[in-house]
């Protein structure tokens, strides 16, 4: 085909390849089963010790487990769908090592979307599973007085979230194209950055604080928007409209991730043999 | 018009200091330390028309594979400028890999967990090749390549052979103008390269498909190749017909001429600068000459003064001697 490639149709063909990719590990019932069920259990262990931390104090910087839910429920959803969307950026790093990466180069697909979809799984289903629990038990719980503003403000935050996400492990990606080593100390700021927006951000200090906002915009997507639903003040005494920040930071920040990537596509030397 | 048109490519590659662990890691990504930079393309120019098979040959580490990552997009040049099929390759790689089908022998481009099929499939969907034209191309490539045997083996389990057989297939599913073969041949049998060479040939015969063929092996050359590129050390060092370098660099024709008996002694008398008597086995004479100074029927109308003829046979220079002799004739390997 002759005509360029649009964005829907390299959707659609990123969507196709999963699912035959898909029905290939589907064929292996039993060890796919359980790589869900071990990635529900990992992610349990996580869940009971925010259930022991409220058994001991009954709040945490003055929310209360169900409040704490709110933001596990929103930063886990959006984690496990951006990292799952993601997948195969995991296999950027060995790739461009062993000069594989050349491959994903001679794709008509763009160099992103080829390298995300590289490789799919839903071992991450676990995660999501349990993510969509803890949504929906803090939802239950705690008192929302439901709006049309409140409805969109969750749904802008779970969507930039997803976005925050797979601009988080793409940033991984792109270091690797420059240096071999050190790429696990931007793991463990997206492992560690969505861990750590699980929990009101006040209760840290100005550091953190300022990471998790202004570097790694994760607290945009949990801690303003909880606010929001939850008709809390901030007490950290920002402006009310810093909940809509949000998604503009997010597209800033997805934009900034995109020229990188471009940058590191451009730097790739490939291998000599 | 030129299907591959390059003029003054060259790529450098920059050699870094390696600084060990974290620490360094993290320096060397925001002020890395260049040692110097390797000329691997030292800009080469060249031409390929549409249909054209070019043998694109040079001993290890010529540069061969940093060209054709370069005509491919996968590498950005230091410099200079190429045009694929109308488009630069590194700006428009997404438009080029549409039009262009790679096969690395090295590496696959299938996928290790999935039915060889299955693969072929996916990339249906990937180069969005329309249903009707994927099963006539799957059909052609099954009958030459003969993939019907494992169409249903995950790759993992497919021999060299029938592997680059299956990437041979899988890049040529979306009917590429252009075929960029980087040691196609390589680790093959003799059964195997046989199937690869007739497929090459009925794909350019019948489609015109150009080929830019790299390959360590002169049987590819001598059966594919009309016109070879010969690379050393990022340069070109001829660019013509096959012919041609065979004269310019193969030097010496050998006739072969049995006696009815033993000939003259003095037979050797003969040699001069155009001929040369290399061996004398019986009745049975070997004389290596010049092509450009004097034809055979003249080298045997000599020899036949000194007895009685009773056959000959003409021996070419073989390519691998020509290339050798090219090879060892170029700049000194550094080391
Ligand atoms: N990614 C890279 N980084 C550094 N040097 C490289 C890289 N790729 C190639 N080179 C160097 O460039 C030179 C040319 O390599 P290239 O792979 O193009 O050779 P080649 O002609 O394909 O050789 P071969 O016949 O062995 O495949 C070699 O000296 C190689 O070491
Ligand atoms: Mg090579």
């Amino acid at each position: 085909m002759d005509r360029p490639i649009t964005f829907r149709e390299e959707l659609r063909i990123a969507g196709r390849i999963a699912s035959i990719r898909l029905r290939g590990q589907m064929a292996y019932r039993a060890s796919f089963l359980l790589q869900i069920f071990s990635n529900f259990l990992i992610n349990t262990a996580e869940i009971l010790a925010l259930f022991a931390m409220f058994y001991r104090f009954d709040t945490m910087g003055g929310w209360t487990l169900s409040e704490v839910a709110l933001l596990h429920g929103i930063s886990m959803v959006a984690f496990s769908i951006g990292d799952m969307l993601t997948i195969g950026m995991d296999n950027v790093a060995p790739q461009i090592r062993s000069g594989e990466f050349d491959r994903v180069l001679t794709r008509p697909l763009s160099s992103w979307m080829n390298a995300a979809t590289s490789e799919f799984n839903l071992r991450h289903l676990g995660q999501l599973v349990q993510g969509v629990i803890i949504l929906g038990f803090a939802l239950s719980r705690v008192d929302i007085a439901w709006s049309i503003d409140k409805a969109l403000v969750l749904a802008l935050a779970m969507i930039s979230g997803i976005a925050l996400f797979m601009a988080l492990f793409t940033v991984e990606a792109i270091f690797s194209f420059w240096t071999v080593n050190g790429v696990e100390a931007i793991n463990a700021f997206t492992y560690g950055g969505s861990d750590l927006v699980q929990f009101p951000l006040h209760i840290y200090g100005r550091t953190l604080r300022f990471l998790f906002l202004y570097v790694i915009p994760a607290g945009f997507i949990t801690y303003y928007p909880a606010l929001y639903l939850l008709d809390k003040p901030d007490p950290l005494g920002m402006p009310d409209w810093f909940v809509l920040l949000g998604t503009p930071i997010t597209v800033l920040f997805c934009l900034v991730t995109a020229w990188g990537w471009n940058q590191g596509i451009r730097h790739y030397r490939s291998t000599g043999s | 018009m030129s299907m591959i048109s390059v003029r003054d490519l060259r790529k450098t590659f920059p050699i870094k200091r390696h600084r060990s662990g974290m620490k360094g890691s993290i320096a060397s990504l925001f002020r890395p330390e260049y040692e110097g930079e390797f000329a691997a393309v030292k800009g080469i120019s060249f031409e390929v028309a549409r249909g054209e098979i070019v043998g694109y040959i040079g001993p290890n580490g010529a540069g061969k594979s940093t060209t054709i990552k370069m005509l491919t997009g996968i590498l950005v040049p230091t410099s200079g400028d190429a045009t694929v099929a109308g488009l630069v390759p590194w700006e428009k790689r997404k438009q080029l890999a549409q039009k262009i089908g790679v096969v690395f022998g090295q590496r696959t481009q299938l996928w290790w967990d999935l039915a060889l099929i299955e693969s072929l499939e996916l990339l249906k969907h990937l180069y969005r090749v329309p249903e009707a034209r994927f099963q006539e191309n799957l059909a052609t490539a099954t009958e030459l390549l003969g993939l019907g045997d494992f169409l249903q083996t995950p790759v993992r389990q497919l021999s060299l052979g029938q592997r680059m057989r299956g990437d041979l297939a899988a890049s040529l599913l979306h009917d590429p103008e252009i075929l960029y073969l980087d040691e196609p041949t390589i680790g093959l049998d003799i059964v195997a390269k046989a199937a690869i060479r007739d497929f090459l040939q009925t794909l350019n015969r019948e489609r015109q498909t150009t080929v830019l063929l790299t390959t360590h092996d002169l049987d590819d050359i001598e059966q594919l190749c009309a016109r070879i590129m010969v690379i050393d050390h990022g340069e070109v060092m001829f660019d013509g017909e096959l012919n041609a370098l065979k004269s310019r660099w193969g030097g010496r024709r050998q006739l072969i001429v049995d006696f009815a008996s033993d000939p003259d002694a003095d037979i050797g008398s003969i040699s001069n600068g155009a001929l040369e008597v290399t061996q004398i086995d019986g009745p049975r004479v070997t004389i290596a000459f010049d092509r450009d100074a004097i034809s055979a029927p003249d080298v045997l109308g000599r020899a036949g003064a000194f007895g009685e003829v009773r056959d000959m046979s003409l021996q070419e220079p073989e390519i691998e001697d020509v290339i050798r002799r090219m090879y060892e004739g170029s700049v000194p390997i550094r080391t």
